[in-house]
This record gives structure tokens, C-alpha cells and sequence, in this order.
């Protein structure tokens, strides 16, 4: 039965039969004449009066065709093309959290070359007189936070008159008798107390040499930043040649170079580290190299990795066969495709360094003084954090804020090279 | 396999030799030599009967044979020279290893299951409010250096609230007076084994073996523990490694800090003296264990992964 | 062909993604009836996987069925709580997957992962399912089952995995099976080897296929009927030879169309365009954009299923009786009668 049905169905295209190239002129008369559909449309009776009388009152010149003209190749892509950086760089700045913490670096760079300019100390200028004083800032100290003021204990009760005048903020409850003497917990404007000149400020205090550490800190970031970024570029330009090469001749080369890396990479960072230091000094460039001594072999493999995923590639073939150099294929052909991990790289490289300089520092191998960075103000800080805490308190919330927000950066940054990675 | 573990061993040994080597000569052959800093106190007879003593007066590449040869054959690491005088090397170090060692293996003890715990809960709910309170962690504690963390948990909690000792106590229990030290070399590793855990498990939770051990009519947890979790466990393997290693450098600082009698505290102390045969011998130390604790971890992986073990390619 | 065994009515499936909600399942309709192979055939992300992931229970998390039903065994699957799913996945419905090496846990013994099943829903012991996994892998055509019990899926070639994959579907002897691409990943070689023993485990175990594909020539091969899928929405449907022999559809002549096969001496047609964001699907006829027979209503307006038989229904305003007669392009219809010919000779 229903086979009857399609025969007189398939009859239908069989009827007046539209030629693929007919349609156009068809449609190009005066619509298509309605009673000459009626009668074929009857064939399949069932067909007509299941549908929906609604369906039948759509009017006729809906049914025209118009695609007809259609190319039947694909479209072109509709838009420009957005390049693949510029693409990444959308996606970074749409990220709020990479956005702000790219925010706080700058801050924080911002800081390290205006800072120093913001008081009238020198990072190295020492003044006895003024050794450990507490932090106190114009403003803040209004609101009781860094006004410079310090708690002394055990005072002796009888002596408190003794006290320069006005110095005096609070006195402590917490009488205690030692050896018969009265003795009190007392909270004085340390300022006023060493009878240091009226309106002077020191923003996070000073040191033992009485150093302005506003100063030093954000000189001392200053340092860190450098050797961050430094290590960072000689660790990126040392992997990206090394992998290059690894990664372009592959075979026998590669397995040679592949071995080095694997040594080098087998020694505990610290122990390389603190071994170079020890045979060079310490010192800037000395830390510089010595970061670099392991670093680059993480950049050097996935540039290697790289390679290995385009070289074969049909368009580095085909470039190869018109004879472009060697050096030409490598970094105009191979190379950008990387562009994307090395940026990434270098961002995890910069916090990474400047947390191996303060291990050094607190190793004592930091960078000679009187030239500070922030590992040397931890380790100095530490070592008098139970009376003048707040020595330590600033360098540590700087390295935190800093690690915190270039590692942040980072994850935006594979996020946006590597939209697949998202959360990962 | 039994090749695949000869493999590693005879690896390691090259990089130990490689260490020792470069650690021996760099040592030795340092602008102001191994007297430095107490030469001056001495005449030139007693600097001559000191060197002949040490074997110093002897081409550097004949001292590094007895160095050697001390070593194999008399286990003979030579003797501090500054910190604590003819004391042998191995009885200063061998007195403080375990210390150190208690102190890495605890904070890896603490850390490996609440790390999984963390990044288990992280990428079964992820995106959720736990998954974003876990990440945020993560990135503090990957981000804030164990020394600081160290230093800002002995200001509070031991100073100021008073909880645990300032300092390390041998009259007190020994999980009392370690007990922040522990903690703040734990943050990193933590955080390490968490992130790579949440990213791990969420793709094989994604994973279409996940979907096929759900569609053979296995529950939701069923599959999860059997297949999801169980298999992204094997690659966390691979940073506990790291995370062993980041903590040993960690405690070089922290055990200072904390003033703990063990390798680190001595360690940095003998660079800070220059009694380089006690640095020598420590740096060694610390590159044998983070070379056993590698040859370890690729031991287990093979055991773990049989794709390894049988030799097949990791990546079929 | 039997009673119906599954009924899937109007299910509409979202999926939440990043940028909006994405419409993955339009209002989709068909019946398996027992005994018989279903193939439906489309694009990749024209729903046809994400259907079975919902006839499964199976949709990733943030997929949600907005309406519809899914009626199996007197129950709505739609409304199974996941609890209640653990009893009809793989003891009622079942599924082989795409990629079996993906498939496979790559660190589980192929035995283990046949018996896994066995002994969480059977309750078999250990020895038990070991002599029923060993027998399945026979069945499904694993020579020397005993010792390729205790290997591991990167041992097994893709074809001897995608054997695994089915062994392992079967276990709880299932009454229907869904086949979701299961030789998309084989070489052809091995396509033909896995079908063929699809299409005699169907008889043997007495299953009800569902056969998710986008090769129209396994179509022929396997199915008995076929609902081609568009844009989240079946476009027809009807026997194998009503799709192949009276194609009512302009997708389905485009899908006919665009088939290499060794006689075709034309340029391979190519169908223009790309199948639309399904974020914001469009007004009317989903496939107009695309479609050189679209007509102004296609633009504007769903269009209903018109019956072309009792057994063969298409959503195109071409079959109103308004519209004006569109004959077959002739690529298609020379294939077609190729086709026939073919047939009557075999």
C-alpha cells in the first residue's frame, strides 16, 4: 500500500519537473499558477486532509523559493579575522581577576621607582639616632594605625614622670611587682619618646642603622623585580635557543641536549643554586646567573615540544622545499606558534625568581649590602620579628602581594593562550 | 621493569657523581680556599701541617680521589673545620638528619591527603563556591613563601597567642615543638598537590571511561572512586616528587627560623661560616634524597601505571 | 516490526555554556520498535549524542531537559532520579561509545572492566564473571579470550578495544543498545568486521539498536529505519529505502548528495554554509540558510511533518500542497537510480 503512496508521491517530482536550471526562469514568471498544483497536490489524498487547515491558509507568495541564486560553494568567512595574539589579549583583559592582579604588578612596579622619591631619605642613609623606630604615617596615624607609637614594658611605675613630656599615650593595667618595683606595660609616641625631631616620618619605620625602611623596601623591590625580570628574558632567550635547536635537528643532537637538560634538572635547584653562589660571590649578576643555572631547561623542553608539533607540519615542508634557511624555518616558521607557552613561562619565571633571591637572602647569600632587596629585609626583619615586628610585617605582605599576583597573571595568561586549559 | 628500575639507578648515579664532582671542585678551588677566615691566625707551619692533614697539599684531582676513596671505604666525610672543630662531618650530619627527615616526611604525611582532599572536593564541585574558595588558597599558598608563612606563624600563633613554642624545645613533645614548623613547610605542597589534583580529576571526570563505567551501571560513586579518582591519582604521583624536594629546600630556611637542631639549621650555618666541608656534605645529602625520592616515585609510577611497566608507551 | 520499546516525545535539551544557553535538542520525536535498528543520522552538534546522553542520564552537568519525555518500560526517564538509573543503564540500555580507546580505562584490565559490572549488578563472584566475561569476549569476536582477559586496552587494537567496548555493553544482557559512531574511529576495514557483528549480536542477543551515525553508507548497511537530524530537531524520517529511494527533505538530498561514492564522476557536492549557532537558532526552517530550495515561508515558519507515507514523514514546506514542485537534483537522482539498479542486481 504505502509503496503505491510514494510511486504517486515520486510521480509528483516526476511532473511537471523543475530542471535544476529551470527553477530560476520558473520563478522568474508570474508566480507559480495555483491550479496546476491543486489537482497534483490531490494525488496523495490522505496527505492534504491530515494538515492543518491553518497550514493551508498560508498565502501563496510565501512558497516562492529564494535561495535559488545560492552559491553552492562554501561562504567566506564573514569578519576579520582576529590574529592570534590580539585574540588572546581580548581574552586576558575580559578575565577581572588577571586584569586586577596585572593591576597590582604595576602597582607594585610603580611603587618600586617612586617610592624611594616619595621620602627625603636615602635607601643608605643611617642615623643612629633614629634606629627601630615604629612605622608612622601622615594621615594614618590619625586613625591610630602607624602613628608610631610602641608598647615598652615593664616599666618602672615611679619612673614614668621621667618620660618626655607628652610622649606618654597609654598606660597599661597590668601592674606587676618585681623585686618590690612596680613595674607597667606603657604606650608611648616613640618619636616623641627618642625625642626625634617634630614631623618626622617614617612611613614603615626604620632599621638598626636607621634606615628608612619606606625607603629600602620599595628599593629593595626594585632590586628583586630586576633580578626577576632578568633572570626571567636570560632564561627565555638561553630555552628558547636551546629547545630550538633540540627540538629543529632533533636525533642525535636532541638526545644529547635532552640528557644535559635531564641532569641539570635532577639536582635539587637549591643545591645548584647555593653552590654557584658559593664559587661566584653573591651579588646581582652572580644571583642573575645562578638563576638561570636550572631555569632555563623548563623553557628549553617546551620549545622543544613545540618544535616537535610543527615541524612536520605541511606548511614548514613546504617552506623547506622552497629552500628557506634553516634559521629562517626556525624563527619565522616554527617559532610564533610558541609564543603563547613562552609568555606564559616568563610570567611564572619572574615570581619564581625573585622567591629564590629571598631564599638566598635568608640563606645569607643575598646581594651585598648596603644594596637591599626584599629577601634581605625578610631575613633582617626575622631576626628581630619578636620586638620590632613590623620590620618583617612590610617585606612580607609586598612578596605575597607580588608572588600572589604574578601568579595570577600567569594562570590568565595560559587561560588566555590556551583557551582549553580554563580552569585547570 | 626490572630494566626499567636499572635504568633509573644507573641515572642517578651519574647525576650524584655530576653533583659531587662539580660540589668537590667548586668547594675546593674557592677564592680564599678552605682556611678562609681563620688563616690568619695561624703560622704558616701550622697552615702547612693543617693542609698536609687534609690531604690539601696534594693536587686538587689526587684530593678528589681520597675524598672519594675516604667515603667508599671508611664512609670518612672528612671533618669540620670551623663550626665544630675535627668533628667528623658524617657524626654532625647523622645527628641531625633525622630531625630533618621527620620534619619532611611529616609535612609530605600531612600534606598528600588533604591535598587529595582538597582537589577531590575542588573538581567534583567545581566552579562551585568550594571549588572557588579552594582555588583562591591554592594560589595564596603557592604563592607566599614557606619562610614567611614560617615567620608570620611563629609571630602569631606561637608569640602572640602562645600556643606553640617560639623556638624548638627538646623537653617538650616532639609533634608540639614541630608542630608550626611542619605547618608552614605543609602550604606549599598542599597547594601544589591540590591544583594538580582539581585538574587532573576533573578531565577524567569528563573522560568518556568515566561515561562508560556509568552507562555499565555502576553508581555515580562508584565510578568516581573506581575509575575518575583512582586514575587521576597515578600522575599526582609525579608532583609529590617536587613537592618532597620544594619542602627539604623549605626547611633549610624554616628549620633555621625555628631554631631545629637538624640539617638545615646546620647547613646554613656552615655557608654562613664558610666550613665548607660540612656545606659539601650536606648539599650531597640533599641531592641523594631528592634523587632517592625521584627514583621512588618512578618505581611506584611504574608499578602503578602498566603502561609503563610493561613498556609500553606512555602516551598509547 | 514488534510493539515500541522506547518513545522519545518532544524532548528539548539545553546546555548552559559560557557565553548563553545553547539549544542542543529541539523538540526531538521517534519510537525504537523492538527488534529493530534505528539509525539517526546528522552533522556533528546536531543533538543526535546528546539525545542518547539523555535517553542514558548521562548529560554533563550543566545540560538540562527543559521538556518532553522519554517513556521506556512504563517509566519517563526524564524524570528518573540518578538513584533509579543505576538499574536501567546497562541492565535495560547500554551504550558503545565512539572512541573506544578513550573509552577503555587505560589502567584497568580489559577482564576487570568486562566483570566490574558483572559483579556490582549481578552480584556474581569473582570466578563467575571471569567465565561470563571470558564467554562475551568470545562472542564478540576476541580470539584467545582467556589471555587477553588479564591485559590492558593499550595491548588491543582499535578494532579488538571497540570489541571490548560492546563486550562490555552487552555484560547485563541489555535490551536496547545504543551505538553512538562506534566505527567513527576504526579504519574502514575494521568498520565493516564491527557491524557486521553488531548486526548479529542484535539477533542473537534479541536487542533493540539505536545506531548514531554520520555516514549515511552504515546507514544502509545497518539500519532498518532512519531519522535524520538537523539543528537539534528531526527533519524526516522513514524506512531505510524511503530516505534512500524517496528522499523528501532538501537535507537529506544534501547528506545524499555530499556521499563519495566510486561512480560519481561530478564534483562532490558540499553543503553550503555551516550549520547555524545553536544559541540563537533560527526563525522557521533551521536548514533555510543553507537549503537552495528554501522559499520565503522557510524563513518565517516551522515547518510541521507532512507524510509523505505511512511510514516516512518530512518537516519541509516543499511537501505543502502550496509550494511549488522541486525535483531531485540530478546528481541525486542519477545516484539514487544507481542505487536501485545496485539492488535489484545484488
Amino acid at each position: 500500500m504505502h509503496k503505491e503512496e510514494i510511486k504517486g508521491r515520486g510521480s509528483q517530482y516526476d511532473g511537471p519537473a523543475l530542471e535544476n536550471d529551470g527553477l530560476a526562469a520558473e520563478n522568474n514568471g508570474p508566480a507559480l499558477e495555483k491550479d496546476s498544483l491543486a489537482p497534483e497536490n490531490n494525488g496523495p489524498a490522505l496527505e492534504k486532509d491530515g494538515l492543518d487547515p491553518e497550514l493551508m491558509e498560508i498565502p501563496q507568495e510565501k512558497f516562492r523559493l529564494v535561495n535559488l541564486d545560492m552559491d553552492e560553494s562554501d561562504e567566506k568567512f564573514k569578519g576579520k579575522p582576529i590574529g592570534f595574539l590580539k585574540d588572546a589579549f581580548l581574552r586576558f583583559s575580559r578575565n577581572k581577576v588577571s586584569m586586577a592582579a596585572l593591576a597590582g604588578v604595576l602597582l607594585v612596579v610603580f611603587m618600586a621607582f617612586a617610592g624611594p622619591l616619595m621620602t627625603p631619605y636615602g635607601y643608605n642613609d643611617q642615623n643612629p639616632e633614629e634606629a627601630n623606630l615604629p612605622p608612622k604615617m601622615p594621615g594614618l596615624e590619625k586613625l591610630g594605625i602607624l602613628d608610631g607609637s610602641r608598647w615598652l614594658t615593664s616599666c618602672r611605675k615611679d619612673s614614668l614622670d621621667e618620660f618626655p613630656e607628652g610622649s606618654i599615650l597609654e598606660i597599661g593595667t597590668d601592674v606587676e611587682k618585681i623585686r618590690g618595683v612596680e613595674v607597667v606595660s606603657v604606650k608611648v609616641d616613640y618619636y616623641k619618646y627618642t625625642g626625634v625631631e617634630e614631623d618626622t616620618y617614617h612611613y614603615f619605620g626604620t632599621d638598626y642603622l636607621g634606615r628608612d625602611l619606606w625607603t629600602r623596601l620599595w628599593r629593595g623591590t626594585r632590586i628583586s623585580l630586576l633580578i626577576g625580570f632578568l633572570s626571567a628574558a636570560a632564561n627565555c632567550v638561553i630555552g628558547v635557543l636551546f629547545g630550538s635547536i633540540a627540538g629543529y635537528y632533533g636525533g642525535k643532537v636532541d638526545m644529547v641536549m635532552m640528557r644535559i637538560c635531564e641532569v641539570i634538572n635532577a639536582i635539587p635547584q637549591i643545591v645548584l643554586v647555593t653552590l654557584f653562589i658559593l664559587y661566584f660571590g653573591s651579588g646581582l649578576v652572580s644571583i642573575v646567573c645562578a638563576l638561570l643555572v636550572q631555569n632555563w631547561v623548563a623553557t628549553a623542553t617546551l620549545i622543544r615540544s613545540q618544535f616537535y608539533r610543527y615541524k612536520g607540519r605541511e606548511y614548514v615542508l613546504a617552506a623547506r622545499s622552497l629552500g628557506v634557511s634553516d634559521r629562517k624555518l626556525i624563527f619565522v616558521h616554527i617559532l610564533p606558534n610558541a609564543v603563547g607557552p613562552v609568555i606564559t613561562r616568563v610570567m611564572t619565571a619572574i615570581p619564581s625568581a625573585i622567591f629564590t633571591e629571598s631564599f638566598l637572602a635568608f640563606l645569607g647569600l643575598g646581594i651585598k649590602p648596603p644594596e637591599t632587596s626584599i629577601g634581605m629585609l625578610l631575613a633582617d626583619g626575622q631576626k628581630v620579628i619578636l620586638t620590632y615586628p613590623t620590620q618583617v610585617l612590610f617585606p612580607a605582605i609586598i612578596i605575597s602581594v607580588l608572588m600572589v599576583c604574578f601568579n595570577l597573571m600567569s594562570n590568565g595568561l595560559r587561560d588566555a593562550f590556551d583557551p582549553t586549559l580554563r580552569g585547570a | 621493569m626490572a630494566k626499567y628500575i636499572l635504568k633509573r639507578i644507573a641515572g642517578i648515579f651519574i647525576v650524584l657523581f655530576v653533583v659531587m664532582t662539580a660540589a668537590f671542585f667548586m668547594m675546593r678551588l674557592m677564592p680564599g680556599g678552605i682556611l678562609d677566615g681563620v688563616e690568619e691566625n695561624l703560622s704558616a707551619d701550622m697552615r702547612d701541617l693543617i693542609y698536609a692533614k687534609y690531604d690539601m697539599d696534594k693536587p686538587i684531582w689526587e684530593q678528589y680521589l681520597l675524598f672519594l676513596k675516604g667515603i667508599v671505604t671508611e664512609w670518612d666525610w672528612g671533618v669540620s673545620l670551623k663550626l665544630y672543630v675535627n668533628v667528623s662531618v658524617w657524626d654532625i650530619l647523622a645527628e641531625r638528619i633525622p630531625i630533618t627527615l621527620y620534619l619532611g616526611f611529616l609535612s609530605l604525611l600531612i600534606s598528600v591527603p588533604i591535598g587529595i582532599a582538597f582537589g577531590t572536593l575542588a573538581a567534583l564541585k567545581k566552579n562551585g563556591i568550594v571549588d572557588h574558595a579552594v582555588s583562591f588558597l591554592v594560589v595564596l599558598f603557592i604563592s607566599i613563601p614557606s619562610f614567611v608563612m614560617a615567620t608570620g606563624l611563629q609571630y602569631f600563633v606561637a608569640y602572640k597567642w602562645g600556643w606553640f613554642p617560639l623556638i624548638y624545645d627538646d623537653s617538650l613533645p616532639r609533634i608540639t615543638t614541630t608542630f608550626l614548623p611542619v605547618l608552614a613547610l605543609s602550604f606549599t605542597p598542599i597547594a601544589t598537590i591540590t591544583r594538580y589534583l582539581r585538574a587532573e580529576l576533573s578531565e577524567s571526570l569528563n573522560s568518556d571511561y568515566m561515561l562508560l563505567a556509568r552507562t555499565k551501571g555502576l553508581t555515580r560513586v562508584q565510578a568516581t572512586l573506581r575509575h575518575a579518582l583512582r586514575n587521576s591519582l597515578v600522575p599526582v604521583v609525579n608532583v609529590i616528587v617536587p613537592a618532597f624536594i620544594s619542602i627539604m629546600g623549605g626547611s633549610l630556611v624554616v628549620e633555621s627560623i625555628f631554631g631545629i637542631p637538624g640539617l638545615g639549621g646546620i647547613t646554613v650555618r656552615s655557608i654562613n661560616v664558610a666550613d665548607y666541608s660540612v656545606t659539601l656534605a650536606s648539599l650531597i645529602y640533599y641531592t641523594l634524597i631528592s634523587l632517592a625520592a625521584i627514583l621512588l616515585v618512578d618505581i611506584s609510577y611504574g608499578l602503578i601505571d602498566p603502561r609503563i611497566r610493561m613498556g609500553g608507551r606512555k602516551d598509547a | 516490526m514488534g510493539e515500541t520499546i522506547l518513545k522519545v516525545k518532544d524532548l528539548r535539551v539545553n546546555f548552559r555554556a559560557w557565553a548563553g544557553t545553547v539549544q542542543a535538542v529541539r523538540g526531538v520525536n521517534f519510537e525504537l520498535k523492538k527488534g529493530e535498528t534505528l539509525a539517526i543520522v546528522g552533522e556533528s552538534g546536531s543533538g543526535k549524542s546528546v539525545t542518547t546522553k539523555a535517553i542514558l542520564g548521562i548529560l554533563p552537568s550543566n545540560a538540562r531537559i527543559t521538556s518532553g519525555e522519554i517513556l521506556y518500560d512504563g517509566k519517563d526517564l526524564t524524570k528518573l532520579k540518578e538513584k533509579d538509573f543505576y538499574s536501567i543503564r546497562g541492565k535495560h540500555i547500554s551504550l558503545v561509545f565512539q572512541d573506544p580507546l578513550s573509552a577503555l580505562n587505560p589502567i584497568q584490565k580489559v577482564g576487570k572492566q568486562i566483570c566490574e559490572a558483572l559483579r556490582k549488578n549481578e552480584h556474581m563472584t569473582a570466578a563467575e564473571a571471569k567465565k561470563r566475561a571470558v564467554a562475551l569476549m568470545e562472542d564478540v569476536g576476541i580470539p584467545e579470550p582467556e589471555t587477553k582477559f588479564s591485559q590492558y586496552p593499550f595491548q588491543f587494537s582499535g578494532g579488538m578495544r571497540q570489541r571490548i567496548v560492546i563486550a562490555i555493553a552487552l555484560a547485563l544482557n541489555p535490551k536496547i543498545l545504543i551505538c553512538d559512531e562506534p566505527t567513527t574511529a576504526l579504519d574502514v576495514t575494521i568498520q565493516s568486521r564491527i557491524l557486521d557483528k553488531i548486526k548479529d549480536l542484535k539477533e542473537e542477543h534479541d536487542l533493540s539498536v539505536i545506531f548514531i551515525t554520520h555516514d549515511l553508507g552504515v546507514v544502509a548497511t545497518v539500519a532498518d529505519r532512519v531519522c535524520v537530524m538537523y539543528a537539534g530537531k528531526i527533519v524526516e524520517y522513514g524506512t531505510v529505502d524511503d530516505i534512500f529511494y524517496e528522499p523528501a527533505h532538501p537535507y537529506t538530498w544534501a547528506l545524499l548528495s555530499s556521499m563519495p561514492d566510486l561512480d560519481t564522476r561530478e564534483k562532490l557536492f558540499s553543503i553550503p554554509g555551516a550549520p547555524p549557532n545553536m544559541m540563537y537558532p533560527p526563525k522557521g526552517d533551521a536548514f533555510a540558510p543553507r537549503n537552495r530550495y528554501a522559499m520565503e515561508i522557510d524563513f518565517e515558519q516551522e515547518p510541521p511533518f507532512f507524510k509523505v507515507s505511512d511510514t516516512h514523514y518530512a518537516a519541509t514546506w516543499l511537501l505543502h500542497p502550496k509550494a511549488p514542485k522541486v525535483e531531485l537534483p540530478e546528481v541525486l537522482r542519477h545516484r539514487i537510480q544507481r542505487m536501485k539498479e545496485e539492488r535489484e542486481g545484488a
